[in-house]
């Protein structure tokens, strides 16, 4: 459990309102009050989160300690026997103190009440007092401490309030209200505490004091949305929900991230809504309290994009190929002709799934081909592995990223962590502010490399302290060679209390991430880390299911293998082979017939015999196992889109026509069937997933001041499997790296947070923010290519190529283009290949 | 008083302005008290700091070696801030200092750097003090040339240097928490306290720091050279030596007086200053500029000493000195109305209560001076000010509720006067 | 880019930049060197000031809303601040200040169409013998009267003539 009390945590005597209680030395005290005596404290500027400022003063109470004779120390006592309590003559903020043994407060005297009461009149001085126009309207901290606090009567005269700029915009996706604002800095201090990118700040003094931001972009940073959750009144809205519903009209649905390996806790915001023809609409997205997972907080692809389940471009109908043309069909009949070709191709079966596939679909899949004498599960994209390694010296059982700090070490090895994984980057972050030594190494500068802990003794490298940067795609040999070639790093991260190594596969073939995540392993393994709580691997497998892919059987170096020897039937399910990969057409034509199952008809469909509508994470139960192995459950949240179903369903029916037995009729009754089948998932069922308990801090309880009710977790907190094996330190073998023939060069595909793939794309909002392609290069390799910053190019590759923008800096090695994926709608490389790149002149088009 | 009047305007003694550092060592016997500091143990130095009594003259009145002794000696690195913003309403002492007797100032300082063992001292001028601060630098440099400032300073070992700050006008940074803010290049707000500027955690860059007023250090060498004994001879018992007194507003001769603390209010005011303009008669006073309550000019009043226990008997503090003289012609209403302006201009807007308190008030006391208010509105802003007061992140906050509660405590008539539209809103004149 | 650190003013901004432990701490002295370059606080400067403290603009922005010596708009030549606090206003300052805009046909914070002066009123800058006072581009002019106002705008004036007669 989350909780402040620790095995080794001490405990010291406070005293509230007259009763004792026992706290951890060192809390905060509005924290403790809450957590042991129940007793809200109202704040408007103090977040649990983040460090105290006082500043709203809403949190006023009495102060007192034991009186201690000054010359002997002794306590003091009044003749009944009771220790003597000296008070301080003023009110103190209850959100400045830290416990200590002894204290004594009162919360509910008439000198804390009227303070609290002058307080609320106060802020509501220049306040607009537009709630029944306001967005926060009926979650707000500001109408609910007015209704518990004050007095009820405005003494100001309305005309002399203040007007400000109601409608601001501090970037594309978040508007400041400046006449609501109460000047709380929650939002500046989230960017800089919590994000530490610290773009917004305080302009002008007195009643003028205003948020701005005078950063170029404004306020862009991945995480902007949770300023609008934390902001304590309707100042900051997003774009996306901004006059989009009242909150009292909106069911919350607990749902898990479609998007990537962090697997972040949301509650999608719902209404039965006109624009969605009356069924159930997801009208916002907030983040949902797992302080194991993403604590309190969501990246803004996850608030943002889930618009892709209600797009126009949605796959509704099922599809059935006819010669050139496609044909509508039903559900039953499809299930019988599929079988039909299923059974025809004698086992020569296949399938390969992508990770927004659930574990049940994944689970029913490969029953499926299993059932039909196929072997060949693979996984979606081939670009990343060590699921393997990951499930046997991860992080174990009972482990937070969020306990991580002093003593402790992460290194991030060829991961551009914050366009991978931006919830992972965030709490890593924090875990390098509360002290754990934070090594970066990439082949080049990311958002990361400037987060790595400075260190004055580690010099000689192109940047300063604990950041290695190495040649284009060498990073397996330098985790391998690691104790060699960076002793001093190396020392440090094998010395700390706990270490995490978070493995990317950034400039490296499968090979070569395998090879780099084994020694990853090793170095655990060797360190004395591995099966440590807090101590372990990660992986940034794509998509929200990489370990589900993994327990369920589906592997990338299968997906080779498919390619290698291609099937007579694919089963495809959420994998945008054709899209993600230009080499795949090679194979796929030697494949007889294609089935896929997904949400658009995309290049993969499009050549397909059966195209099947299957339902996103919103509009159906599912579940995921995150990049930390933790298996969490999401519940059906928004209407349906056509006649898509779940994939799980759509499988067992098939295999059902198959005669290989009867199609389930539940999610809960395939994850019955995974916990009996799959040992890693024994004993999970709904029921286990759906337990949650008090977490600390306490912000999702029904108080009256940390805003909104999203934030609680009724949905369930999951449950993270065990580790398995026993796996020893291996001997690795370094592939060796591309190498480029004259006029060529190596690309090195790398993962962009905002691109133009199909389930980004719908949402319009983000979309300026998507940057345009571009090929990232060296000035040495840029001058052999006669190419300069801002000119246009052309890159070629097998199978195909595209115009880019070049841009040219040293924040890439030499040796190597960085070549982002998915920035156009054409396939470009998925894994490191070897091309060319010539500059264009006419037209000076680019491909968006 | 030793063998001359003046502790700090030592400069009226000779007659002239004390700029040059020659000028300094030759007739006010400049750098002597830091030559015995050095030679001396740096405890020493503060308990002799200590036993003089020297409180601080910004207008808290801490007592400074107290404050010295403060400082964690086992810390490698630590600061002097010396508060040279002196921006208060009516205070114009420490431009005086810095203007004539600049090197009092600087050998101050470097005494209270020495004995705190601090590697820099850093000058917080108001950025208004342009030219001073201009000037500032050069008498440095001339100090740095003569080996009172840099590496082991005259053979004792002790490394410092003095540097000078401009501020950018803000009256908040002269709270000493918001001027450590403002030297890191910060908004100049205050900070949550503790950790204390003394304390490691709370003072410049984290460091622990000794913040002193201007006037404050200016005092030391004297008790250097003539001890705390003689120091302690001067002024009061609980206030001893000299104060700078400043004097403006209705008032014959306006300027800058160093007096000691026992002198009375009439002795000032009457007898030094020369009394009210011609015709008019005294009828309130602001003892220490607009954030100290206001008193009547009574008999009572005018025979009390300016020190800090016998202003605290009449229900007003001493502060900063800045006595800001009003004479009949005056509707204390208006003063308010000014002295609160001054406050929602000043106010750095962190904590709630103050920043839309002075706002509230203000725009309040504008309808009075408009004759657009009642007798509930003056009842309201009273309140209000009283709701104010105590409940800040800072005290600023009970520096703007004092101008309203005091003047309504004690010239209700000119507020009602004025709500009601019977007097205009100009005064002074 | 990079103006203000250019030769001009590199010897301050190294100066500057000696006297602190933290680059940060030098915002406020390059704030004004970013205004004593283009006459107010604009954005180039900001953008400047930024990239040689390390800092996001958004700070830089920050310090200068925040301390009224920075202007964020464009002043005449001679930006003439009034201390019109209460130790001034009893000695005839609200009338002076009245008075010297209405001589120079100004509102309250506006500039001469000349471009030559900016007038506004400031609190307390501590020269409250010397009332009336002003402060002209943070020199102080102390114990003014409207004559000695007259006769010293009307010597500024005449030497813009003079230039532009050149």
């Amino acid at each position: 459990m989350v909780t402040p009390v620790k095995e080794d945590t001490e405990l010291v005597t406070i005293n509230i309102d007259g009763k004792d209680y026992q706290v951890p030395k060192g809390g905060n005290l509005v924290d403790m009050a809450k957590w042991v005596a129940g007793n809200d404290i109202p704040v408007f500027c103090y977040h649990p989160k983040m460090d105290p400022v006082g500043m709203c003063r809403m949190c006023l109470i009495e102060l007192g300690g034991v009186a201690r004779d000054r010359a002997t120390g002794d306590i003091q006592y009044n003749d009944d026997g009771t220790p003597q309590i000296r008070w301080f003559p003023k009110l103190q903020t209850a959100c400045t103190q830290t416990v200590n043994d002894g204290m004594y407060i009162k919360t509910n005297t008439e000198q804390v009440k009227e303070g609290r009461e002058s307080v609320i009149e106060f802020l509501l001085t220049s306040h607009p007092l537009d709630c029944p126009i306001c967005d926060k309207g009926g979650e707000c901290p500001l109408q609910n401490l007015t209704m518990a606090h004050g007095n009820g009567v405005s003494r100001m005269y309305f005309d002399d309030k203040m007007h400000l700029n109601k409608h601001y915009p501090l970037g594309d996706l978040i508007y400041l209200d400046r006449e609501r604002c109460i000047q709380c800095a929650r939002c500046i201090r989230f960017q800089d505490e919590i994000v530490g990118d610290d773009v917004l700040a305080f302009h002008e003094r007195g009643r003028r004091l205003q948020i701005i931001t005078n950063s170029d972009p404004g306020f862009d940073t991945y995480f902007s949305g949770n300023t609008t959750d934390i902001c304590p009144v309707g100042a900051l809205t997003t774009g996306d929900f901004r006059f989009g519903a009242r909150p009292w009209e909106l069911t919350e649905v607990p749902s898990i991230s479609p998007w990537d390996a962090a697997g972040e806790n949301i509650s999608l915001s719902t209404r039965l809504d006109r624009d969605f023809g009356g069924k159930a609409m997801i009208k916002r997205v907030m983040p949902r309290q797992n302080e194991y997972v993403n604590e309190i907080w969501i990246s803004d692809k996850t608030r943002f994009g889930h618009h892709f389940t209600r797009s126009d471009n949605r796959l509704s109908k099922i599809q059935i190929r006819k010669g050139s043309n496609f044909s509508e069909s039903t559900w039953d009949s499809t299930f019988k002709a599929v079988a039909k070709t299923l059974k025809e191709a004698n086992g020569s079966v296949a399938a390969i799934a992508g990770g927004s596939a659930t574990n049940e679909d994944l689970y029913e899949l490969a029953q499926l081909v299993t059932g039909l004498g196929g072997d060949k599960l693979g996984a979606w994209s081939p670009t990343h592995t060590g699921a393997d390694l990951v499930a046997q010296v991860g992080l174990p059982e009972g482990s937070n990223l969020g306990e991580l700090g002093a003593g402790d070490a992460i290194l991030v090895i060829a991961s551009d962590l914050e366009e991978e994984v931006p919830m992972w980057r965030l709490r890593l972050k924090t875990a390098q502010d509360r002290g754990a030594y934070l090594v970066v190494a990439n082949g080049r500068n990311t958002r990361l490399e400037e987060l790595a802990t400075e260190d004055p003794n580690i010099k000689g490298r192109v940047v300063d302290g604990a950041a290695i940067r190495y040649e284009a795609g060498s990073a397996a040999a330098v985790m391998a060679n690691l104790k060699k070639s960076n002793k001093d790093i190396a020392k440090k991260l094998a010395d700390a209390n706990h270490l995490v190594i978070v493995a990317g596969a950034e400039g490296l073939t499968l090979e070569g991430h395998r090879a780099l995540v084994q020694s990853a392993a090793n170095f655990l393994i060797d360190s004395g880390h591995a099966g440590k709580v807090n101590s372990g691997l990660l992986v940034p497998l794509p998509g929200a299911n990489g370990m589900g892919l993994h327990y369920m059987g589906f592997s990338p170096e299968t997906t080779q293998d498919i390619a290698a020897n291609p099937p007579k039937v694919l089963i495809v399910l959420n994998a945008e082979i054709l899209d993600d990969d230009p080499t795949a057409k090679t194979w796929l034509s030697q494949v007889d017939t294609v089935i896929t199952l997904g949400y658009f008809m995309d290049a993969i469909a499009r050549e397909s015999k059966f195209v099947l509508p299957v339902q996103t994470f919103a509009e159906r139960d599912g579940s995921f196992t995150n990049g930390e192995r933790r298996v969490q459950r999401f519940y059906t949240a928004q209407g349906p889109m056509g006649d898509a179903i779940p994939a799980w369903k759509a499988v067992g029916n098939i295999a059902q026509a198959a005669d290989l037995g009867r199609a389930k009729l539940s999610a809960a009754a395939v994850m019955v069937a995974i916990a009996k089948n799959v040992a890693a998932f024994e004993g999970i069922t709904y029921k286990v997933l759906a337990r949650t308990e008090r977490q600390f801090p306490d912000v999702g309880g029904d108080d009256k001041y940390y805003g909104g009710n999203a934030y609680q977790n009724t949905g369930g907190i999951g449950k993270q499997i065990a580790l398995s094996g026993t796996a020893k330190s291996e001997k690795v073998t370094v592939p060796d790296a591309l190498k480029a023939g004259k006029g060529e060069i190596v690309l090195l595909p790398t993962t962009r947070l905002y691109d133009r793939s199909h389930m980004f794309i719908p949402t319009v909002m983000v979309r300026s923010r998507v940057s345009l392609p571009f090929v990232h290069l060296n000035p040495k390799d840029a001058k052999a290519l006669k190419l300069a910053d801002g000119d246009y190019a052309e890159v070629n590759y097998d199978g195909g190529s595209v115009r880019v923008r070049a841009v040219v800096s040293d924040d890439v090695s030499v040796g190597a283009a960085v070549f982002p994926r998915k920035l156009t709608e054409k396939a470009t490389p998925l894994v490191p290949t070897v091309g060319t790149i010539t500059k264009v002149t006419e037209p000076a088009q680019i491909e968006g | 008083m030793a063998d001359s009047k003046h502790i700090v305007l030592r400069h009226l003694d000779i007659g002239k302005p004390i700029i040059k550092l020659k000028d300094y060592e030759k007739r006010a016997g400049g750098y002597d008290g830091f030559k015995k500091a050095v030679k001396m143990e740096k405890s020493a130095v503060i308990d002799e700091v200590k036993a003089s009594g020297l409180r601080g003259r910004g207008g808290a009145g801490f007592p400074a070696g107290v404050k010295w002794s403060f400082i964690p000696q086992n810390e490698p690195i630590k600061y002097v801030t010396v508060n040279a913003d002196e921006s208060e309403t009516g205070t114009f002492k420490d431009r005086l200092i810095m203007e004539q007797n600049p090197h009092q100032l600087i050998e101050g300082a470097l005494t209270c750097a020495y004995a705190i063992g601090a590697k820099a001292v850093y000058i917080y001028l108001r950025g208004e003090f342009w030219d001073v601060a201009h000037m500032l630098d050069e008498r440095i440099e001339e100090a740095r040339k003569a080996g009172y400032i840099g590496e082991n300073i005259l053979g004792s070992g002790f490394s410092c240097e003095v540097y000078t700050h401009l501020g950018a006008g803000a009256y908040i940074c002269g709270e000493e928490s918001a001027l450590l803010n403002s030297l890191e290049g910060k908004l100049g707000q205050p900070r949550v306290r503790p950790p204390f500027p003394a304390q490691k955690g709370g003072g410049l860059y984290g460091e622990a720091t000794v913040v002193n007023n201007v006037e404050t250090l200016a005092n030391v060498p004297w008790i250097m050279v003539n001890g705390a004994d003689e120091y302690k001879k001067i002024g009061t018992e609980q206030s001893a030596g000299t104060k700078l007194y400043c004097v403006s507003g209705n008032i014959q001769k306006p300027g800058v007086y160093e007096l000691p603390f026992d002198t009375t209010f009439r002795e000032l005011l009457e007898t030094v200053c020369g009394g009210p303009p011609e015709g008019r008669s005294f009828k309130a006073l602001l003892p220490s500029g607009g954030s100290g309550p206001i008193v009547p000019l009574t008999d009572e009043v005018l025979d009390t000493r300016m020190s800090y226990e016998d202003c605290a008997a009449i229900d007003t503090i001493i502060g900063s000195a800045s006595l800001i003289v009003m004479d009949d012609s005056v509707n204390i209403a208006w003063v308010a109305s000014k002295v609160i302006k001054f406050f929602a201009h000043e106010s750095c807007g962190k904590c709630t209560p103050c920043r839309e308190g002075t706002y509230w008030l203000d725009k309040v006391l504008d309808r009075i001076m408009a004759g657009q208010a009642t007798a509930k509105d003056i009842e309201r802003i009273d309140d209000v000010a009283k709701n104010m007061a105590g409940i800040t992140l800072c005290a600023l906050g009970d520096f703007a509720a004092n101008p309203i509660i005091h003047t309504i405590k004690h010239f209700k008539e000119d507020f009602l006067a004025m709500a009601e539209g019977k007097e205009l809103a100009q005064a002074g004149d | 880019m990079a103006v203000i650190g250019n030769k001009k003013y590199s010897k301050q901004i190294e100066h500057h930049f000696s006297k602190y432990p933290d680059k940060r701490s030098a915002v406020m002295p390059l704030l004004y060197i970013a205004q004593e370059e283009y006459g107010w606080v604009n954005d180039d400067g900001i953008q400047e000031v930024a990239e040689l403290c390390e800092l996001d603009p958004t700070h830089v922005k920050s310090i200068a809303g925040f301390y009224t010596m920075y202007s964020e708009k464009s002043k005449g030549k001679y930006w003439l601040q009034v201390c019109t606090d209460l130790s001034c206003a009893l000695r005839g300052a609200d009338e002076f200040h009245k008075d010297l805009k209405a001589y120079l046909e100004v509102e309250e914070g506006g500039t001469t169409d000349d471009d030559l002066f900016t007038v506004e009123h400031v609190m307390c800058l501590a020269a409250c013998d010397n009332a009336p006072m002003l402060q002209c581009n943070f020199h102080y002019m102390e114990n003014l009267d409207m004559e000695k106002m007259k006769a010293w705008v009307e010597e500024k004036r005449a030497e813009l003539q003079k230039e532009l007669d050149a």
